[in-house]
Formats: C-alpha cells, structure tokens, sequence
C-alpha cells in the first residue's frame, strides 16, 4: 500500500474483545491504537487523531454515549458503535448524536470492517472524486442524476431518486428513518413512516433482482435503510488476497 | 392529641376568609344549574313539539296530539328524572287543550270524548314519567356501582403489582385521590413492625406523630386532627385486621364553612370506613409481604440477566470475533481443513448465542419486561430479516418463500416479530431432515396478513400440540435427538401476542410435516397511492 495506514482507535474495556479487533484490523492494513476507559480514549482522540474510532458503549468510566457527544463536539472522525443487544431506540439515539454506524455484538470482524470502510470513504470522500456511487450492479451518478442497472439506464420517479441519492451519499452505511423522511420530503412527512415503507418497495422493484429478497437496499429493522456496496458474505477476504 | 369531639370546639378558631361564603354561593349554584335547567328545557321540548304538530296539517296533527307530547315526556324522564318529567306532562296537557281541542286557543273543553282524551294523556304522561325516572335511577345506580367495581378491581391489580412498600402507599394515595377528591396519604406498619412515613412534607407533623402513635396502637382508631399551621383539617382512621394495625389512612379534608365540612366529613368517613374494609380484605399485610418477595425476585432476575450478557456474552464475542478474524486470512481460507475447524468454531458460538439470547428473552417475558415498539413495516422486510439473520442455521434446508402482491404494512414491533419468525423457521429446520424444503408463505387476506411457515419434518401429535405453548416443553421423542432448550416456540408466541398476533400450529400427524401460521392485523391494502407519494 503506497498511503500510509490508517489509524483506528480501539475503545473497549474487555482486552478480549480488544486483542481480536486489533488482530482484525492490523491484518487489513490499519494502525491500532487501544483504550480501555472513556478518560484515556478522549485523551488519545484528541492527541493522536485517529482516523477512525471504534467505541464501545459500556466503559468503566463514562457511558459511551457521552464518549461519542464529547468526540463529536469537536470532530468528525468516523465512529463505529459497538453495543450489546442495544435496542432500536438506542441506536437510532446514537446515530443521530453523530454515530456513522454500529454493530451489535456478536459480529463478524468482515461487517465491521465493511462498515468501517465505507465510513472512511465517506470521511475521506473530496471534490474531485469520482461522483459516481457503485454497490453491486448499480451505479448511481450523483452529478448527472442517471442510474443503471447492469449498464441499463432505470428510469426513477423524482421521489425514488432522491431516496437512491441519500443512500448512495451513505453507500455501506445505515441511514435512519427520521433523517430519509427529512432529506425526501424536506420535513414535511416526518411522522409518515408508511409512505417510506412504501416508496422504498418501489425502488427495489427497481433496482433489485428479486425485491422480496433484497440485496442491495437492506432493511435495517427498527432504525432505518442501508444501499449495500458489497454483495457477497466475505467480501474482505476476497479484497486482500 | 385532638380526638373526634375536640374538632367542633375547634371549628371556630379556624381562620375565617372568603372561601366559606365563596363555596356556598358555588354550591347554590350548582343546585340551580342541576334543578332549574332541566324544568326549563323539557318546557321547552313541549314548545318545539307544538311547532312541528303545527307544522303539520290539522287534521293530521290532531290524531297524533297525545302521541306526540308523551316523547317530550319520556324523553326528559330518562334525561332529566321525575319533577322535569312532570313539568313536560302538565305542560303537554295544556299546551294540547290550548292549541289543538276545540274551542282552540283556550283552556276549555266542549267536547267529553276529548276531556277523556286529554285525562288519560295526562295520566298515561304522569305513571310512565314516574316509571322512566326509576329506570333512569337505577341505571345510573348501576353503572356508578360499575364504576366503583372497576377502580376497586384497578386498585387491586395495582396493589398486586407493587414492588416495594413506596409502590404501595402510592398506589393507595392514588386510589384515595380519586375516591376521596382530597389529598389522602398512607402511614404504614412495616413487617419489622415499625413505622415508616411517607415523604415528611405531604402531612404536617401534627398528623405524621398522631399517624405514628395510631400505628403502635395508641388512641382511638379514627381521630381528627386540625393543623393550626397550615390551616388544615385531617381524618386520620387506622387499619386494623384482628392481629396487628396495618397503617393509618390520613386524608386532608381541608377548609370550609362549618356545615360544608361536616358535610364532608360525614361523606369522607363513609368511604373511609368503605376503604379500610377493602384494604382489610385485600389482606394489605400479606400484600406487603409479597411485594417484598416480588421485589427480591425482580434483583434476582436483573443479576442473572447482568451476568448473563456480560459474563458469558463478552467471551463468546470474542470467540465468534475470532473465529471470524481467522475466516479472513487467505491462508486459512485456502486450506479446507483448517476451514471446516475455524467454520466449526463460528457455527458452535452462534448456536450458543442463539440459547443466550432465548434465555435473556425468555426473563424479559417473566419479567414483563415486554413493551412492544410499534411502528409500520413491511412484512417482506420482517420475513427476510428472519431468514438471512439465521441463513447459517438454516443452510441445510432449502427456503423458498413466497409474497402475495399488495401486501398491507404491518404496525408492529419488527424486532419481535422477526424474532419469533425465526424461531419458527428454526424449529422448522431443526425437526425436519437435512435438504427437505422448508416454505414461507407470506399472504393476506383483509385486515390480516398470515405468514405461514411449512415443514416436511417429523410432524406434531395431538399430545404434542396441547403442550407446545408451555414454557420448556419439549416432547419426549426428541430429548435426545435434537437439541434445544424448549424456549423457542414459547418465545415466539409470546412475541406474536405481544404483538395482536395470533400462532397456530397444525400438523397432520407424526412424519407428515408441521405448517406454524402466524397471523397479524393489518391496514386495508392501499390501492390508492399516499398523496405524499405522487412527484411534484
């Protein structure tokens, strides 16, 4: 790799957990930085400046709810919550306290490091970029507005559209309910979850091969939707070798 | 000390203010809003009569006459009670003989057939207002007394769901709120037998040390104290069962003339004297026993749910992390193997943490932990979240699922029905052979949407069926084969009543297949696009 590695700091009070998510994202090229309280791990934010934080909720110390609020106040490094059972209300509470994504205990070291990803992309993500969002066979060009499937233009209605665009401005990471009625109907049907629901079952008549079992636009039960950029089940493996 | 005769002494040094007079004026007029209105309207129910009959044309409107006036009459009966009833039946005589009997416009009557006439209409008006007005009393009796059943019967399912002697005295007070319409408040006898008040500022100290002296068995069992201070008047009446004084019941009867407070102080004894009874009879000692026991378990249970997810959750993450860790390096992955032995480890801490998390659902039930959080999903969503969360455990079998068109949203707890959906699918998988199919039916039919889980598994007996929905029922032909802990279905329908649902299971019998049909209210399917859809 000719960019130097990224650093992830690791906020977790079970050396278990640590020693394994360390293992994990050293084999996939990342600088490992650990803390295993809520004290030392916004002493090592704020000094060593991490690319990314993995934090989880239950630290000795401090509710990591409060750890994300601190971090946030003054950065937007990319966060990854890491929670035990954490009910629906909980996440949706830390996403929208500036939480990029989360994963719920126990997880695959392959969906944390998918999550953690696609939310450096998007930290990372600068003008000249290349506009154009892909996930699976789907791409979505932000700036022309065109979506093709397989190469094949998919005409959108303006609603599904904006939709697609909020997810792709997202690609690999959850995007809650509150903050999809927000950007689409621009406030106005935030209490209108049924027409979501709906506008959603559209779209993946669209764009998914088979819409009652979608691959592409998931379903993040309780929280909110998510545009997948990787279709198989071990997507990193087959990237590092 | 004051004791029950001390208070009309004390009656006079009460400030006097304006509130005495101010309460009497009120109470007069609610005696003439209660009395005066009803006379008024019934008479005016007549008018309204006599303009639509004159509406009519004569000859019509003068055979109707003494049929018309009687629905006025019955009307402000049932309404209004006996004397508006009256007014309607005197009123309707003359206003029948005025405006309809010859000679018209005056009182008298020529006619003897029509002077009989208007006498049985007078008397017909008079028993049935008499006889509505009764029905009427009566009802209202009923359904007050309805009324009192039901707080009484919500008080003592509140009693018994009390944990500590705080739930308790609060949920007394509030029952007492409510009957009383004044601030009341328990002073109670613990099990170690000493006496414990509620928060000191509620009662002035004057009650709160006549309360304590009452709970350990001092003076007579109802007193009434006047709090100079704060210009309040208290009843204090002890709860007694032939053994020990529960508690004290004190309520603030609070200011007033003299004859307003006697009045209310007959009223409040009433109930209080109804109130103790009803403690006395929902045993409030042994209540406060178990609340005590309740409480106990409820740490208990919170402890094992701690230890649980974190003690043996955090290890097992770490396992299954891993495990997984491993499944990425191109080495292993390569060598089948050492596959087959990292991919045996994953497969093992999934199965171990699929129990883990049926037992931390199985407390959250007992618990009553329960609360569904609705919102509107799509069952498509529900169902497919359920298949490929457990695609590992189901990757012997084939699914194959199926979704009619136009199927409604659900408003439901997504979370729990996706779970129970699982555990259906797994159980459909763990008790059918390796590579049969198992087929999800997901369908609709107005105001419900079925999803209908098939199996070619090893069946249901009847036997089997009566006790599937017992908590750890397993049936004996597999104790030994398969494992599990019997928690699943249980869980499942659980969550699906939580939910308005409805579980059946039906299975032709041994070896020919279990069908699991979960059933949940549904929206009509909009065949009309939501206006927020359509694009500007």
């Amino acid at each position: 790799m000719s960019k130097p590695a990224n650093v992830v700091l690791l906020i977790d009070d079970e050396p278990k957990i640590r020693r394994f998510l360390r293992a994990g994202f050293e084999l996939n090229s990342f600088a490992v930085l650990e803390a295993e309280n809520a004290t030392e791990a916004l002493k090592l934010a704020t000094f060593s400046s991490p690319d990314l934080i993995v934090l989880d909720l239950a630290l000795p110390d401090l509710h990591g709810a409060e750890v994300l609020e601190r971090i946030r106040a003054w950065s937007n490094v990319p966060i990854i919550i890491l929670s035990v059972a954490a009910g629906e209300d909980e996440k949706v509470r830390l996403l929208q306290a500036g939480a990029d994504d989360y994963v719920v205990k126990p997880f695959g070291m392959a969906e944390l490091l998918a999550r953690s990803e696609a939310a450096l992309r998007r930290y990372f993500k600068s003008a000249t970029e290349n506009p154009v969002v892909v996930a699976g066979p789907l791409s979505v060009d932000l700036v022309t507005r065109t979506v093709s499937l397989n190469n094949n233009l998919v005409r959108l209605t303006r609603k599904e559209y904006r939709l697609l665009h909020v997810l792709a401005m997202h690609v690999g990471l959850v995007v809650t309910h509150d903050q999809l009625l927000k950007d689409i109907w621009n406030g106005n049907q935030r209490d209108n979850i049924q027409y979501l629901r709906i506008l959603v079952r559209k779209l993946r008549q669209k764009i998914e091969a088979d819409p009652n079992q979608p691959r592409l636009l998931v379903t993040e039960s309780g929280v909110g939707y998510r545009l997948q950029n990787r279709l198989d089940a071990a997507p990193v493996a087959a990237r590092v070798s | 000390m004051f004791s029950m005769t001390s208070v009309r002494q004390t009656d006079s040094k009460l400030p006097s203010s304006g509130i005495p007079a101010l309460d009497e004026v009120a109470s007069l007029r609610v005696v003439v809003w209660r009395n005066v209105i009803p006379v008024l309207l019934s008479v005016l129910s007549i008018g309204l009569v006599t303009t639509a009959l004159f509406a009519l044309s004569t000859t019509l409107a003068s055979s109707l006459v003494p049929i018309a006036y009687l629905v006025p009459v019955m009307y402000a009966a049932t309404r209004w009670g006996v004397w508006p009833a009256m007014t309607a039946s005197i009123t309707g005589t003359a206003a029948a003989d005025f405006f309809f009997f010859e000679p018209l416009y005056s009182f008298r009557v020529d006619n003897p057939q029509e002077a009989v006439d208007l006498l049985l209409f007078l008397i017909v008006a008079l028993v049935s207002s008499n006889l509505a007005s009764r029905l009427r009393k009566e009802t209202d009796t009923l359904r007050q007394r309805e009324k009192e059943m039901h707080a009484l019967y919500d008080f003592s399912r509140r009693l018994a769901s009390c944990f500590t002697v705080a739930d308790l005295i609060s949920a007394i007070r509030q029952h007492f709120e409510v009957a009383f319409g004044h601030a009341a408040t328990l002073f109670v006898t613990t099990a170690d037998g000493h006496f414990e008040p509620p928060e000191s500022r509620f009662a002035p100290l004057s009650v709160q040390a006549t309360a304590a002296a009452m709970n350990s068995g001092a003076g007579p069992g109802l007193q009434t104290i006047v709090d100079e201070q704060r210009a309040e008047i208290w009843l204090l009446r002890a709860i007694s069962s032939d053994s020990a004084i529960h508690g004290v019941i004190a309520v603030n009867i609070g200011l007033g003339s003299q004859p307003a407070i006697e009045r209310r102080t007959r009223r409040i004894q009433s109930i209080l004297d109804e109130t103790a009874l009803t403690l006395q009879r929902l045993d409030i000692g042994k209540v406060m026993e178990s609340a005590r026991l309740r409480l106990q378990a409820q740490m208990l249970r919170d402890a094992f749910h701690g230890t649980l997810s974190h003690e043996l959750c955090t290890p097992l993450a770490a396992i299954q992390g891993s495990a997984s860790v491993l499944e990425t390096i191109p080495a292993i992955r390569g060598d089948a193997r050492i596959r087959t032995l990292v991919e045996a480890i994953s497969d093992e801490a999934s199965h171990l943490d699929g129990y883990i998390s049926n037992l931390l659902s199985a407390t959250r039930v007992t618990a009553g932990g329960l609360s569904p959080r609705r919102e509107w999903a799509d069952p498509r969503d529900i169902v497919h979240g359920a298949i490929t969360r457990r695609a590992r455990r189901l990757s012997a079998h084939r699914i194959e699922a199926t979704f009619a068109d136009d199927l409604p949203l659900l408003h439901v707890d997504s979370g729990l029905v996706e779970e129970a959906c699982g555990q259906i699918l797994e159980n459909a998988a763990k008790y059918s052979p390796s590579g049969s199919t198992i087929t999800v039916d997901v369908r609709c039919e107005p105001h419900r949407v079925h999803v209908v889980v098939s199996d070619q598994g090893v069946g249901i007996t009847a036997d089997e069926q009566q006790k599937l929905g017992q908590r750890s029922f397993r049936s004996a032909r597999h104790q030994a084969s398969v494992p599990g802990s019997g928690l699943g279905f249980w869980i499942a329908s659980t969550f699906i009543q939580a939910n308005e649902g409805v579980i059946t299971v039906h299975s032709r019998g041994q070896g020919q297949g279990t069908t699991v049909s979960i059933s949940l209210p549904a929206l009509e399917p909009s065949t009309s696009e939501p206006i927020a859809l359509t694009d500007e």
